[in-house]
């Protein structure tokens, strides 16, 4: 391979992934983009939003465009840590156990409508998500490279569901809502039906090794000192504030960069602006926030997510930027 | 998508703070304005915020307009002028409530609030006690935090440029009240040092129909509305000891004018003070005088010499200003409560005193001379009458009979025989007269209570008192208390004590417990303080204060000195914490290059808002004014690149390149552009 030739083809490839992503999910640039640079940050995704506005056709798309080995779980009440990670089970042939995979050993796996899982699975997730390894039995069993969570949720349903703990979300790199489509978009979906046809049709624009190349990649865009002081300002003004149940973790702060990071890179650029930080801030930060008790009279629900929102618009608006 | 969240077209909190401050101050003056400007100014409140909740429209110019003559008109209707300062209250608020109305930007609101801050100050003219501080201190709170309020909340009509500040209410009155507390220095620095001229600002309170306790009439009777106040007449503080209660004899008014039934001030005897001999120890004491709307300062029975220069001290020993006393005021004294003056009463005095007007109250004549003829002497005669009132069936009360207009003192000593000390006093000199005893009636205050919490004498409006003065060979004129021989207990306690049912409820309740009456006192001593220290600091007070700081004969120069000297050090202090907060590092070559560049954006019309990285403004410039972006992208794109690419920091000769193309820029004005655009073909 020629070395010199490989960042300019991998940046043309990431912008043909985009424009594959936009032929699926239509009409929803922002939110695309942002998908696949929670996912060149090497972050966890979670998609929230009502059904039947494409959170599922996102995943599957952005697991097809990035060419990666993927499964699909779907989450409920009575699903148990063993169905995603799988079980030993003793294998009377040569008289001992052997361990059968999970579906979690993947590149990229879809929980779908996680907060319909009970607690343990729940954390049984949580473990994968972010060492990137499970135990089972007390082996320690490695998650194949690059590791991928992309989970939904719907946040109006209530009956039946376990809303994530905090410690879970905040290892989700990135919340996204998709919203639905304006009328020209709506329109193209009711003529054209069903998108995943169209997904089955798209061929992979990235593979294994490229995603690889493109997370180092991203980890390489610089970061410059000033704009490390705008992350830190805004990060510490969640911390000083009466109305926040918490401020945000340091994890956060990290995540911001590496969220950063990917868009500057998925703009082309090699260094990172304060815009960057600002177009995915709210992303970032708006679920691992809360608005404390009694003050609002709102916990983490759907206004709660609202509130996250609000708040990151506010840093945004009320930070100046470095000069 | 809902990632980015607009606010809401025009939002409704600044205005309802609005509202709330215009309201406040329109409800600080309701004592003082007529009912219907209160009212107006209130509906015209209450429509704008109809309004805010879109239950009503906003009235258009012309209908403002005729609202605005028609209260002009129905000012002068009231007042007859539009200066002054009631007249002056009155338009400004219903000026200001018109203001609300129109109000639609923030500039306006703006407006609302400094007229609103603008009636606090009028307020300050007519109240300045101190029960009156906490409300101006919740007003001035309020005002500041819509200030706050208003500033921060982004309005329609400045777009993305506004920061608002995520503030719940507590929070934003805690900012108010912070803010306030900064300026709490700089207010006592301007009220110890701020050069202030000798007279009463203000003074400029006042009218006629002010309650009083004293006037310069008597006629039995009138009396006894002025015992139902217990307000305070004045304070006193006695420098050692105090004189025991039947000697607190507190001298105003002498009265030497009877027509039969009302007594007058006459004039007062000319100004070649008949001289006295102490018989006592001299009293030394300092009162505190509340307004009494008349010519009369209170003294100490009897004041050996006028405490100012602007009040006569009368041959009669009263103390008579040029000016009605319209403010309190403090002065010091001496007094004597017993004296002895040797100088001989001349006859055209001796005639004053003794005349009566010819045929009233004769009964009362004719007893005064079977009683003048069977005793030996004046003073036996004295002590003839005082015990005809002694014996005679006479009673105390608050709420005698009344009496006939004709001969009350006939009417008084032989049939009705009730009255309280105007009654007393009143027949006592009638009698004296009639015996030909020179005699006139005095009044003024009897007693006083004694405040534990200041160490101050309170006398009271219900303490006030009536008494006679005789001049007897020898003596020269001697007080005699008639209403003492009736009711020997008046000497040691006041009216309260003594008729508790004469008096209205209110005092009453103080009056049965005992702890209620101990926290008045304590307010009053509080309140004592607060008017003779804050309200009573005048120009000379100022003086004195620069003299104890070490100053030789102060000036008013001397004040404006030390005022400025100590501005400077408030505004260094405050200069110095607000630096401090704001922390902000120093600025390196690339950030003032930058800074210069925003700069001369800015002025051709396209600022930068501070919340903007450099290519967020480079689209916003690109898309307000696509003829500049070919020269203004560059050199945002080279910035951004020399800030936040590698290296960093950046190159020294990349950096003087971007300072030097900075340099050259050189931009149209927004006049020029617009003049440009406009001849531009369409």
């Amino acid at each position: 391979m020629n070395a010199a030739a490989a960042p300019d083809r991998d940046a043309s490839a990431l912008k043909g992934a985009l424009e594959a992503l936009e032929t699926v999910v239509l009409g929803k640039p922002r939110q695309v983009r942002l998908c696949l640079a929670c996912l060149l940050a090497r972050g966890h995704l979670l998609i929230e939003d009502v059904p039947g506005v494409g959170k599922t056709t996102l995943a599957h798309a952005l697991a097809q465009v990035l060419g990666l080995a993927w499964q699909r779980v779907q989450f409920t009440s009575d699903l148990l840590p063993a169905d995603i990670l799988g079980v030993s089970v003793f294998d009377r042939a040569s008289q001992q156990f052997n361990f059968r995979q999970g579906p979690v050993f993947t590149q990229l796996l879809l929980a779908d409508e996680v907060n319909r899982a009970s607690p343990r699975t729940q954390s049984a997730l949580l473990e994968a998500m972010e060492e990137r390894q499970v135990s089972v039995d007390g082996t320690s069993h490695r998650l194949p490279e690059p590791f991928f969570v992309v989970a939904t949720q719907n946040p109006h349903e209530q009956l039946g569901t376990f809303p994530l703990p905090e410690s879970q979300l905040d290892r989700f790199l990135m919340r996204v809502t998709l919203g639905y489509p304006d009328a020209v978009h709506e329109r193209e979906l009711l003529r054209n039906g069903d998108r995943r046809d169209l997904i089955a049709r798209i061929s992979p624009v990235l593979d294994t090794a490229a995603v690889i190349r493109a997370q180092h990649m991203v980890r390489a865009t610089h970061v410059a000192e000033p704009l490390l002081d705008y992350a830190q300002t805004l990060v510490a003004r969640t911390r000083d504030r009466a109305d926040l149940r918490l401020g945000l973790s340091p994890r956060a702060g990290q995540g911001l960069i590496r969220g950063a990071q990917a868009w500057a890179r998925l703009a082309g650029r090699s260094k990172v602006l304060p815009e960057d930080v600002q177009a995915v801030l709210p992303a970032v930060i708006a679920h691992r926030l809360e608005r404390r008790e009694g003050i609002e009279g709102a916990s983490r629900d759907s206004s709660g997510a609202a509130a996250g929102l609000d708040v990151a618009q506010e840093l945004i608006r009320t930070v100046p930027v470095p000069v | 998508m809902t990632e980015v969240r607009t606010a809401a077209a025009t939002p409704r909190s600044p205005m309802l703070w609005v509202c709330g401050t215009g309201a406040a101050a329109t409800v600080l003056h309701v004592a003082e304005v007529p009912p219907w400007v209160t009212i107006a100014a209130l509906a015209l409140i209450a429509w704008r915020l109809a309004a805010v909740f879109g239950a009503v429209r906003l009235p258009g110019g012309v209908v403002r307009v005729a609202l605005g003559l028609a209260l002009v008109a129905a000012v002068f209707a009231q007042f007859r002028a539009l200066d002054g300062l009631l007249p002056g209250t009155a338009m400004l608020m219903l000026m200001a409530a018109i203001k609300v109305l129109e109000t639609r930007t923030r500039r306006d609101q703006y407006v609302v609030i400094g007229g609103a801050l603008f009636l606090l100050l009028a307020a300050c003219l007519y109240g300045q006690g101190l029960a009156w501080v906490p409300l101006y201190g919740a007003d001035a709170l309020l005002c500041c935090s819509a200030l706050a309020i208003v500033a921060y909340t982004p309005g329609a009509d400045d777009g993305a440029f506004a920061a608002p500040l995520g503030l719940r209410t507590h929070e934003v009155i805690a900012l108010a009240g912070r803010t306030l507390l900064y300026a709490v220095p700089l207010a006592i620095l301007l009220f110890l040092f701020f050069p202030r001229l000798p007279g009463h600002l203000w003074g400029l309170t006042g009218g006629d129909d002010a309650v009083t306790g004293l006037s310069d009439t008597m006629t039995p009777g009138s009396i006894t509305r002025l015992s139902a106040s217990y307000d305070i007449a004045f304070r006193v503080r006695f420098d050692g000891r105090a004189p025991p209660p039947e000697k607190r004899y507190w001298r105003a008014i002498v009265m030497n004018d009877f027509d039969g039934a009302t007594w007058t001030a006459g004039r007062p005897a000319p100004g070649r003070t008949q001289r006295l001999e102490c018989l006592s120890r001299p009293y030394r004491y300092r009162i505190s005088l509340q307004p009494t709307f008349t010519h009369w300062w209170l003294a100490l029975d009897t004041v050996m010499g006028s405490p100012s220069p602007d009040v006569r001290y009368t041959g009669d020993y009263q103390l008579i200003a040029a000016h009605r006393l319209t403010h309190s005021l403090s002065y010091s004294a001496v007094s004597c409560t017993r004296v002895r003056s040797l100088a001989p009463l001349f006859s055209a005095a001796r005639l004053e005193e003794t005349r009566l007007p010819p045929g009233r109250n004769p009964q009362a004549a004719a007893l005064a001379l079977r009683l003048r003829r069977r005793a030996g002497s004046d003073v036996a005669f004295v002590q003839a009458v005082l015990a005809f009132l002694r014996t005679g069936g006479f009673s105390y009360s608050l709420t005698p009979p009344p009496l006939g207009l004709r001969n009350p003192v006939d009417d008084f000593l032989f049939h009705t025989r009730t009255g309280f000390c105007g009654h007393y006093a009143s027949a006592f000199v009638d009698m004296m007269r009639a015996g030909g005893v020179p005699a006139r009636v005095v009044t003024g205050y009897l007693g006083g209570r004694w405040n534990p919490y200041d160490g101050t004498f309170i006398v009271r409006q219900s303490d006030a008192h009536a008494w006679a003065e005789v001049w007897l060979h020898g003596r020269g004129w001697t007080r005699v208390d008639p209403t003492a021989v009736v009711e020997p207990q008046r000497l040691y306690r006041g009216i309260l004590d003594l008729l508790p049912n004469a008096v209205s409820a209110p005092e009453r309740l103080v009056h049965a417990w005992p702890w209620l009456g101990a926290a008045l006192e304590r307010w009053e001593a509080l309140n004592g303080w607060w008017n003779q220290r804050v309200v009573g600091f005048n120009s000379r007070a100022q003086l004195g204060l620069l003299g104890d700081l070490g100053l030789h004969s102060p000036e008013l120069r001397d004040a404006a000195w030390a005022f400025g000297a100590t501005l400077l050090a408030w505004l260094a202090w405050i200069s110095w914490q607000i630096g401090r907060e704001i922390g902000a590092p120093p600025l390196d070559r690339l950030a003032r290059a930058y800074l210069r560049l925003c700069r001369k954006l800015a002025r051709t019309g396209l600022p930068r808002a501070p919340h903007q990285g450099p290519l967020a403004y480079a689209q916003a410039i690109s898309r307000l004014r696509p003829d500049l972006a070919s020269r203004v992208q560059p050199l945002l794109e080279n910035y951004a690149q020399l800030r936040f690419g590698s290296p960093s920091p950046a190159h020294p000769h990349n950096l003087r390149l971007f300072e030097r193309a900075v340099a050259r820029l050189s931009l149209p004005s927004p006049t020029q552009a617009r003049r440009r655009r406009r001849s531009r073909p369409r």
